[in-house]
């Protein structure tokens, strides 16, 4: 009897003291099996380093279902502790809306942060000069370009100077192979990729490189706004680019998956994990050999400068309203490690921020992106200012008329300035 | 006149026995409803400086709603597909189907499960089966069929957008319609039938002055029913269309998703989403009425 007593006393003991030292547990949301895996190995680091216990929360896959499903979380009060973003033109509404936690002091005083590249410092600040995100990742973007079918056609391989110079070069494509010669992601179905992976690209280069005026209004009137438009009418109404699996529920998929891989699309604009995840090892469908076949071109200027695009990739960032802010804030310090980055590269292609990752030994075997990641200073960017979103929204909305051949440029424009003008009032714009 | 003890008691117990009913109702149906009301006067957004502090903005959300050219798009898109698939596709298809089910049919069960068999499909993998059936290309099952008669093929989806969310929704909801018109038709007295035979009524002049007359209470039913959930379809074309291209396939369910969940703007979503309301009630009403009819 005494020995049942005792038996059943340090059980009680036992339970409340497993209760005391039961580890403190933080939600972080991820999504795509892709991001999922690459965090396996840090998720296991930060509990073992800082005795929480991780709960991986799985969200839908398509960007803009995530976003939504975050962000109306993130409005309830219910949000995960950490989460990523699938798009930096998200970061600074988010930001107005009070849902992420500075940690800007956090991050400059931490020692890998010292070794970042400074374009991606540059992008994680904020336009209240306070910094939200962790920049470990970043997205190199340029033309991708099948080299083995314009040498076998005969046609240059040589980086166009302008704007005028690339129709032309998709042009060329288009009557001596019978390929689509070009794409810009457009349309609605494409998300925010019509604004990261396509309008992006060109702005940078016409005649009103930047979208936002000092005192932080969008200036969406600019005559650069309506040549980019031209660009899209021009490739779409000489049928340089495929527009029918644009407007399709996935469009990536024919473009970037099937022909592009067929030789049926000789150039797009792509990041660097289209050598990995689009095309390469990662990849369902891969091109043999793919950075011989597949070669890169700059984006040109519209009279001219070459132009490289720099993008936070899926940014990680501490929700505010977290019960446990700095236990969170730790963290995200932790992904911001260069294993981590490495883990990303590998499996989705992406540019480690750090340049320490290229004494990685782990990263000098995904030669494809070492170079890449070599010159990825270079990156030109947008300055980002708070109803980017909507602006993005705007311009897939103006992209997927001009995919239907519904407006010329100027009507892709007004489309894009009535909708951010509903969306945000007419003072927003300039 | 003074009630009883006993009757006391019964209306308490009645009172315990619903009160269950009517939190839930509170909680789900009513409060939300009242609340998405009070949104519709704020601009709170999900996101941006809106969301932080929302405020009160009168009827500014209602006037920009009048005014928006979407809306009434949507308002209109709305109108048609209730109409081509509710009411028209739908029903006569559904009525069809009850008429021919009452009659001594080889095939009668596999007949009836075939009917049946969209119901069993989930809005959303129906809608992607749907997509693999219309989209374009020389490879998608409608296309290949009317290549086959030397037609030219299509992206449906993108041609016939409106056409193809109605023909979809007909599919999907001839089996509901079967079955509340079936149960319609079995309340109607055989003997009525056999002494207008005996008086020299042809077929359709039974239908005529029978059946519909005596199904109109059914009917009315149905069709308040088809007509508000059809209103509030979502899922399935959502999967099929996301409101494109350009809005063809826009309805309001999806304008209000759209507004609330793309543009984030929750008061503007909650101003479409009342004015949907209203309109819901109004039909109801309508219809409501229109049962009370004498036949």
């Amino acid at each position: 009897m005494k020995k049942t007593v005792f038996g059943g006393l340090c059980a009680i003991l036992l339970g409340c003291t497993s209760t005391f030292v039961q580890a403190e547990t933080l939600r972080l949301a991820n999504h795509g099996q892709a991001g999922i895996d690459a965090m396996k190995s840090t998720v296991e680091r930060i509990e073992k380093k800082l005795g929480v216990t991780i709960e991986v929360v799985e969200y839908p896959a398509p960007d803009k279902d995530y976003l939504s499903k975050l962000l109306t979380e993130l409005g309830a009060g219910n949000a995960p502790d950490l989460f990523s973003m699938p798009s930096t033109a998200a970061v600074a509404d988010m930001v107005e809306a009070g849902y992420l936690a500075p940690i800007t002091s956090e991050i400059n005083a931490w020692e890998g942060y010292k070794n970042f590249y400074d374009v991606a410092k540059k992008l994680a600040v904020s336009p209240d000069g306070e910094t939200y995100v962790m920049p470990y990742m970043l997205g190199i973007q340029e033309i991708y370009y099948r080299k083995d079918v314009l040498e076998k056609a005969g046609i240059s391989t040589e980086q166009p100077k302008t704007w005028d110079d690339l129709l032309a070069r998709a042009e060329e494509i288009k009557t001596k192979t019978g390929a689509y010669g070009l794409l810009f992601p457009a349309g609605v179905s494409w998300g925010s990729g019509a604004f990261d992976e396509g309008f992006q690209h060109l702005i940078v280069g016409s005649k009103t490189p930047q979208i936002v005026t000092e005192d932080g209004k969008l200036d969406l009137n600019g005559e650069g706004v309506r040549d980019v438009f031209d660009v899209y009418k021009t490739l779409i109404d000489k049928d340089l680019m495929p527009v029918q699996p644009l407007l399709g529920p996935e469009p990536w998929v024919i473009p970037k998956y099937e022909q592009f891989p067929a030789g049926k699309l000789v150039a797009t604009t792509c990041g660097s994990w289209c050598y990995i995840f689009d095309w390469g090892r990662e990849s369902k469908n891969p091109i043999p050999d793919v950075t011989k076949v597949v070669g890169t071109w700059t984006v040109p200027g519209q009279t001219g400068g070459q132009f490289v695009l720099a993008n936070l990739a899926a940014p990680w960032a501490v929700n505010a309203k977290s019960a446990n802010v700095e236990l969170a804030k730790k963290a995200l310090l932790e992904i911001g490690s260069v294993e981590t980055q490495v883990s990303y590269a590998a499996r989705i292609g992406n540019i480690p921020s750090s340049k320490d990752a290229a004494g990685d030994p782990e990263f000098q075997k995904l030669t494809e992106l070492v170079p890449i990641h070599a010159a990825a200073e270079n990156g030109t960017f947008l300055k980002q200012a708070a109803g980017f979103g909507t602006v993005a929204e705007g311009v897939a909305r103006a992209t997927d008329a001009l995919l239907r051949k519904e407006v010329d440029a100027a009507g892709a424009q007004k489309i894009l300035v009535d909708y951010v003008k509903e969306t945000l009032g007419d003072d927003m714009v300039k | 006149m003074a009630k009883t003890l006993q009757e006391r008691r019964a209306e308490r117990q009645l009172m315990i026995v619903l009160l269950p009913s009517l939190l839930l109702l509170v909680a789900f149906v009513i409060y939300p409803a009242i609340y998405s009301v009070y949104l519709s006067f704020t601009n709170e957004a999900l996101t941006g400086a809106a969301a932080r502090a929302p405020r009160l903005i009168g009827s500014r959300n209602y006037m920009r709603l009048f005014g928006d050219a979407k809306f009434w798009n949507a308002l209109f898109v709305t109108f048609v597909f209730v109409l081509g698939s509710a009411i028209i596709g739908q029903f006569v298809l559904g009525l069809v189907s009850a008429l021919a089910l009452r009659r001594r049919l080889v095939f009668r069960s596999l007949f009836s499960s075939i009917i049946l068999l969209p119901n069993a499909a989930p809005e959303v993998v129906a809608g992607f089966m749907w997509i693999s059936m219309l989209a374009g290309g020389d490879h998608a099952t409608l296309s290949r069929i009317v290549s086959f008669f030397g037609l030219p093929t299509a992206d449906w989806l993108q041609v016939f957008p409106l056409t193809m969310i109605i023909v979809v929704n007909t599919w999907r909801g001839i089996a509901t319609a079967m079955i509340l018109l079936t149960a319609g038709l079995s309340t109607i007295p055989q003997e009525i039938y056999e002494a207008a035979r005996m008086d020299g009524a042809t077929p359709a002049q039974m239908f005529r002055r029978i059946t519909v007359p005596l199904m109109m209470p059914t009917i009315l039913l149905y069709m308040l029913i088809s007509t508000v959930s059809t209103i509030a379809v979502f899922g399935l074309v959502y999967a099929l269309t996301r409101g494109g291209p350009g809005g063809a396939t826009e309805l309001i369910s999806i304008y209000i998703y759209n507004q609330s969940f793309t543009a984030y703007q929750l008061g503007y979503g909650a101003a479409v989403a009342v004015i949907t309301l209203l309109v819901s009630l109004v039909l109801g009403i309508a219809y409501v009425r229109a049962a009370k009819v004498e036949i």
